[in-house]
């Protein structure tokens, strides 16, 4: 049997069997669990009170909107047509936190506009739908038909409000498919450093040991850090899995028990929600609806195959290229506490791939996301993030291009640190400095 | 069985084996002697295959050593660890699988050696729950488990207390018998004395000596012989002609001792004994051959003990 698989057999029994990767299996799923469970249930309500214009030139709503019941948002009129420039600099506006403008088009397209100053809370924007939903029905009830509003209800579709930045009216960086490509890119730099130092550890410990003059009698330098680097990596597969299922499963268990309207056709239903007691019920059923939206994207707008087999080959990519100087380093090192000092540059790498990934959730158009998606530093996350908003027509084979990219780049940095670890890994009791590192590299 | 011809490895710039050549004879207990940094373990690790040598060759039974031969040498580093969270025999599977031997083949063995030493129930143990003198034999044990035709022991007896030295020695002079090579590196110059049938002496990368332990010892002796007696000591001192010279004496106990003496002119021990005898009680008498301590510190220090 291979050598290297026997190494990696090995690392693995010994990491899965680690009290560390039985918690980071079960602690880890639940964390990201109950990030979504706040995310869904409390939401981002910090403006205690909006002042929203509706700017309405055709004068469909005749100034009427359904009464605020919580009393959190004011509603102002206007009706002639106002530039997003006059409301964002203008001083008769600056009262104003959003404006919300209806077309003349609004009674067949159901779409309108609200261009917010300050990221709108989660409550605000449903609240908002709510009342606008309820007077466009009154409007339409009133216009083309016998029924009464009761009746409309019961047969209506429900409208979409497209929320945008008045600094981004384009809409170029608000995207909730951003944020789990984002998670996932995140979770790929998260196992790439808790796995990366895992190596290092392991390695070190090694070394200082001795055991691994033992090992090195019948496996070859490379063998060994190949077989290292593989048996933590499928440990670190493996974790994701678990991750995968039990967050899968939590989602479901969420979905069925916590949010029992998500999901289910009937609670859209907006016609029944109507006939509720009271309009705050109302609003907050309505909600439901938003919640649906999320659940939707979770589980139906985001391509999860591509994603999953995406995310693995990026991890086995971004592993390698980053689990490669985690590596070299644990071998280099004099002492088990010796090299701290150099895991902080790669540290640092890992950051600005995390910042890389936010700029491109913000920035997908740019020069620079473009860019960032290539480099094999902070390929993993953006390539996600790309992923996930969703490759323009025609642009698909970027993915590739990367992958290729990072595939050519890790084998490289593990020729690289297969040579500093022959060189150094029998070195001992030395302090590590940058000068041997450079000796070692040109005594192959 | 194994020939160094020419070794030469240095570490960025410093010399570490400069143009070594030894022979080890199949059958024989091989001591390789020298001084902290003299390039022993490089040495050893060349052997091994964990270095590479810049220059010279290693033959294995005549042919080039390869990779393959690895599988007939057992190898126990002077800096040896065990993984402590393991148990003893998943230790022994581990390391015996990259020996090439398969589980039930590993356990075979382990089994065996566990008998041999009266240790089964450490099998199951953690590494981490014996002491340093029960995981040093775990290593050894480790480090024969495939049976290897070849095994070399860096500094083998270090930690061990003189019960289970001697246990190690009666194991390595037992595979001996049974044909096996062994080069062992070690500081304890009795052992060597004691099992080894042939040593060479490396010294500043060098190897400075090389030969039978019992040759080296001869060709290093300078006419001294020892008498132990019974009697008192002025009566040998008187007893000596002036043919002796007493060079030196240690007391056994209040009427017993042990005289140094040297030869003047064309004297020989017949003659120390004709002379002795009906003067003292002989109990026993024999050359005094310098131990390989003594030939060791000479050699490397220039100075003579």
């Amino acid at each position: 049997m291979n050598v290297s698989w026997l190494v990696a057999q090995r690392e693995l029994k010994e990491r899965i069997k680690t009290r560390s990767f039985i918690g980071m299996a079960i602690a880890g799923p639940l964390l990201v669990l109950l990030l979504l469970y706040i995310l869904f249930s409390v939401g981002e309500n910090n403006k205690p009170h909006w002042n929203v214009l509706i700017v309405d030139p055709a004068g469909i709503m005749d100034n009427k909107i359904l009464a605020n019941t919580t009393g959190s948002i004011s509603y102002d009129f206007a009706n002639d047509y106002i530039q997003l420039k006059d409301f964002e600099k203008s001083k008769r506006f600056q009262k104003y936190d959003a404006l919300l403008e209806l077309n003349e088009k609004i009674l067949s397209n159901k779409a309108a506009f609200l261009f917010y100053k300050e990221k709108p809370s989660f409550l605000f924007a449903t609240s908002i739908q709510f009342h606008l939903e309820r007077r466009l029905e009154e409007v339409m009830v009133g216009r083309f038909s016998k029924m009464t509003v009761q009746e409309f209800r019961g047969i209506k579709q429900p409208v979409s409000v497209a929320f945008r930045n008045l600094y981004d009216p384009k809409n170029e960086s608000y995207s909730l498919s951003g944020w789990v490509g984002f998670f996932f890119g995140g979770v790929i730099l998260l196992f790439i450093l808790l796995f990366g130092m895992t190596i290092l550890r392991s390695v070190s410990s090694e070394k200082s040991n001795r055991i691994v003059e033992v090992l090195l009698a019948s496996v070859k330098p490379r063998q060994l850090m190949f077989g290292k680097i593989a048996g933590i990596g499928i440990a670190a597969v493996i974790q994701f899995v678990i991750w995968t299922a039990l967050i899968w499963l939590g989602l479901s268990i969420l979905r069925e028990s916590l949010f029992p309207d998500m999901m289910n056709l009937q609670n859209w239903n907006i016609g029944e929600m109507t006939e509720k007691a009271t309009s705050g019920m109302e609003e907050g059923m309505f909600r439901s609806k938003v919640y649906n939206d999320f659940v939707e994207l979770v589980y139906s707008r985001i391509q999860f195959g591509d994603m999953l087999v995406f995310f693995l080959l990026f991890f086995i990519g971004g592993y390698i290229f980053y689990g490669t100087f985690f590596a070299a380093l644990g071998a280099t090192s004099g002492s088990e506490n010796d090299g701290q000092q150099f895991v902080l540059p790669i540290m640092a790498l890992l950051l600005i791939a995390l910042w890389a990934g936010y700029y491109a959730m913000q920035n997908p158009l740019s020069q620079l996301t473009y860019i960032l998606s290539f480099l094999p530093f902070t390929s993993p996350m953006v390539c996600m993030v790309k992923l996930a908003q969703g490759y323009s027509l025609g642009e698909g084979y970027q993915i590739y291009v990367s992958f290729t990219i990072l595939a050519l780049s890790s084998y490289a940095t593990l020729r690289i640190a297969g040579r500093l670890y022959q060189n150094g890994i029998l070195q001992f009791g030395h302090r590590l400095r940058l000068t041997q590192f450079v000796t070692w590299l040109k005594n192959g | 069985m194994l020939q160094l011809t020419s070794i030469t490895k240095s570490y960025f710039q410093k010399i570490a084996v400069d143009d070594v050549s030894l022979t080890l004879n199949e059958g024989e207990i091989f001591g390789l002697l020298g001084p902290n940094g003299a390039g022993k373990t490089t040495l050893i690790r060349v052997i091994n295959r964990i270095i590479e040598p810049e220059k010279g060759e290693i033959r294995y039974n005549g042919e080039i050593m390869k990779a393959k031969h690895l599988a007939e040498i057992g190898y126990l580093p002077e800096e040896r660890g065990l993984y402590k969270t393991m148990t003893v025999y998943d230790h022994a599977v581990f390391l015996g699988r990259l020996r090439g031997m398969s589980k039930e083949e590993v356990n075979r063995s382990l089994n065996s050696w566990l008998e041999k030493f009266e240790i089964t129930s450490w099998k199951n143990k953690r590494i981490e729950e014996l002491s340093k003198g029960m995981a040093q034999k775990v290593q050894f044990i480790c480090a024969v488990l495939h049976e290897p035709s070849l095994l070399i022991l860096d500094e083998p007896f270090s930690g061990f207390d003189p019960v289970n030295v001697e246990l190690i020695q009666n194991e390595l002079k037992s595979m001996k018998k049974a044909g096996k090579t062994i080069m062992l590196s070690s500081h304890n110059m009795k052992s060597v004395e004691e099992i080894c049938d042939r040593a060479a002496l490396i010294h500043q990368s060098k190897k400075i000596l090389e030969g039978s332990v019992l040759q080296l010892r001869e060709d290093r002796k300078d006419g001294r012989y020892a008498v132990k007696f019974k009697g008192n000591m002025l009566a040998f001192t008187h007893a000596l002609w002036t043919g002796f010279e007493l060079l030196d004496k240690e007391e056994v106990s209040k009427d017993r001792f042990v005289a140094y003496v040297a030869m003047r002119g064309e004297n020989n021990f017949q003659d120390l004994l004709k002379t002795l005898i009906g003067q003292i009680e002989i109990e026993a008498a024999w050359e005094v051959l310098p131990s390989m301590q003594q030939i060791f510190i000479e050699t490397v220090t220039g100075k003579s003990i």
